[in-house]
């Protein structure tokens, strides 16, 4: 059996016998030990993985009760927790650390009998869009080694496109899922604010990151969602969606839905021509799926970016005070330092980006900044999602070109911040408004591909899904040529 | 106005922050060029606008009792002694 598999394709091949747990694990093990050292969308991998299959192949034998995912790979971003293991945030400061518990994401996955199969690189502590700020080095995009895979959550995304795995779940703060996905060409989701558990996520900017999953097919990744949504005691921020089946009724079509084009992200000096291009294909694909399609205005998106970073930096200066290498950290002797020196020699071991975004978030909210970088971002914010509510009273659907730019080389963007940040302008409205969105494949364009960002209201999975399929429906694309 | 940010108040801010910099112009043109772009907040036309912190109202809490963590996280750490964190001193 190819590792080339829908979810429900190898489940259904499980179920029937034709593979076995233990099988598809061994050919997952082989292909990461082929194809890793060259991409490298691994931090570590579980070594108790066939193990693992081997119990859960027991139970399919015996007739027990098994996990919806009966031994599905799933890879995890190395920013979750998952007990007795590694979490590094693929940062030297925290090259050290073991998780003493579990994310919620983690037992929910397992208690579904997923087979967590290692933990994928990332921007060091998810603050980045190309991978290449991970102290252990970049992951490559399987389409094009020498081009980046897109992040944060860039090892997800390579992961599942390079059938390392059958999805994973990343996190995405301003786009860090579905960049990687977009750029990777397979299917990544951020939810609604509030639907996924972040416990054991670690924070980066807690206000407006989700975890989302990522999969090679909508319906893979409306299967994940089903097992990780809901509500969860130890993150007060949840609410309570366990009843819905994001997976039933995802044929739906989107016949006489209302789609708006934002024109902010789908025009301008700043959109390249052959995404710009592609964008225009699918509004022609959504047409013809019976849609009706407008244009529409959402004014704030120019300040989008600066807000997001002045808020995310802010968060981040906060979030990271946390890392004085005597809770979490790595071996440095206390001999010869006094308290605050300490804590200064060690976070040495952040990167530049990391360095860079503390020094920034120290300063946008402190005394005589405040009042110019803090609240006027807060305000960006608070009218920005008026602004989207608005145009979900009109729209079912508001799409965009997930990237306004092709995945690009290694090394282009890593000497000019302000460009890496402006990759993310069509991505951060949804973690700022808090609406779901989702980034679907839709073309490759000279070996590189393309994806479309589709957000629906507060809530909407069910239809952003739907919309989703029925997009995915329309293309017919080939796998990373590995 | 605008405040142009010097080298000392990126210098004083990363004290702040604890973070230790050998050479602070490797840094200053970066953040200045990122504070810059900051400053296209000025043209949003949000004067109006008030902030809203609370976004989900959460009125649902658990219950106020104690659930004891298993593992003992005190030997996790790199440096400890018995129940206690070892720490440099303060000064």
């Amino acid at each position: 059996m190819s590792l080339a598999v829908s979810a429900n394709e190898y489940i259904e091949n499980v179920k029937n016998g034709s593979i076995s747990v233990e099988e598809f694990t061994a050919k997952t093990l082989e292909q990461i030990s082929k194809h890793d050292s060259g991409l490298h969308a691994y931090l570590s991998i579980n070594d108790n993985a066939l193990d693992q299959a081997r119990k859960i192949d027991k139970k399919i034998k015996a007739k027990e009760k098994v996990g919806a995912f009966y031994g599905m790979p799933i890879s995890i971003k190395d920013n979750i927790c998952i007990k007795g293991g590694k979490t590094t945030c693929a940062s030297k400061m925290l090259q050290d650390f073991v998780a003493p518990y579990d994310a919620t994401v983690v037992s929910k996955l397992k208690s579904q009998d997923a087979i967590l199969i290692g933990k994928t690189n990332l921007d060091e502590f998810a603050m980045g869009v190309t991978t290449e700020f991970s102290a252990f080095g970049p992951s490559r995009n399987p389409w094009n080694q020498d081009y980046v895979p897109g992040g944060s959550s860039g090892g997800s995304a390579v992961s599942v496109s390079a059938l390392e795995c059958i999805a994973s779940l990343g996190s995405d703060t301003g786009g860090s899922v579905r960049n990687p996905a977009s750029f990777c060409s397979i299917v990544g989701l951020k939810p609604t604010y509030g639907l996924v558990s972040r416990y054991g996520l670690v924070s980066y900017a807690n206000s407006i990151e989700q975890i989302g999953p990522l999969g090679r097919r909508v319906e893979d990744v409306a299967l994940v969602l089903n097992h990780i949504a809901g509500k969860d005691q130890n993150d007060s921020t949840t609410v309570d969606r366990s009843n819905i089946d994001y997976l039933s009724g995802i044929d739906a079509g989107i016949k006489g839905k209302k789609i708006g084009i934002i024109s902010e992200m789908s025009k301008g000096e700043g959109l390249d021509k052959n995404v710009e291009n592609a964008f225009f294909k699918s509004v022609s694909a959504f047409e013809g799926l019976g849609a009706k399609i407008e244009e529409t205005s959402l004014d704030l998106v120019k300040f989008t970016v600066a807000a997001y970073y002045v808020l995310t930096t802010a968060e981040a200066g906060s979030n990271l005070s946390r890392y004085d290498n005597l809770r979490y950290g790595y071996d440095l002797d206390l001999e010869g330092y006094e308290f605050k020196s300490y804590i200064s020699k060690a976070r040495r071991n952040f990167g530049p980006e990391v360095t860079r975004r503390m020094i920034l978030g120290g300063f946008v909210p402190s005394a005589g900044f405040a009042g110019k970088y803090l609240l006027k971002a807060l305000k960006v914010k608070s009218k920005l999602k008026k602004e989207i509510a608005k145009a979900f009273a009109k729209f079912d659907f508001l799409i965009s070109p997930t990237v306004p730019i092709l995945p690009f080389k290694f090394g282009e963007k890593m000497d000019d911040p302000l460009a890496m940040y402006l990759a993310d302008i069509n991505t951060i409205t949804a973690n700022l408004t808090g609406v779901p969105a989702i980034s679907v494949p839709f073309e490759i364009h000279n070996g590189l591909p393309i994806g479309i960002q589709i957000h629906a209201n507060t809530l909407q999975e069910r239809e952003l899904l739907q919309a989703a399929y029925a997009l995915q429906s329309t293309t017919k694309l080939p796998g990373a040529p590995l | 106005m605008i405040h142009l940010v010097t080298k000392e108040d990126i210098e004083h801010i990363a004290k702040l922050m604890r973070i230790e910099i050998d050479d602070v112009s490797e840094y200053f043109e970066k953040i200045q060029k990122v504070l810059n772009y900051f400053d296209s907040l000025d043209k949003a036309d949000i004067e109006s606008e008030e902030i809203h912190v609370q976004e989900v109202s959460v009125n649902e809490l658990r219950d106020d009792k104690y659930i004891p963590f298993e593992s003992k996280l005190i030997s996790n750490l790199k440096s400890n002694k018995e129940s206690f964190v070892r720490a440099p001193k303060m000064n």
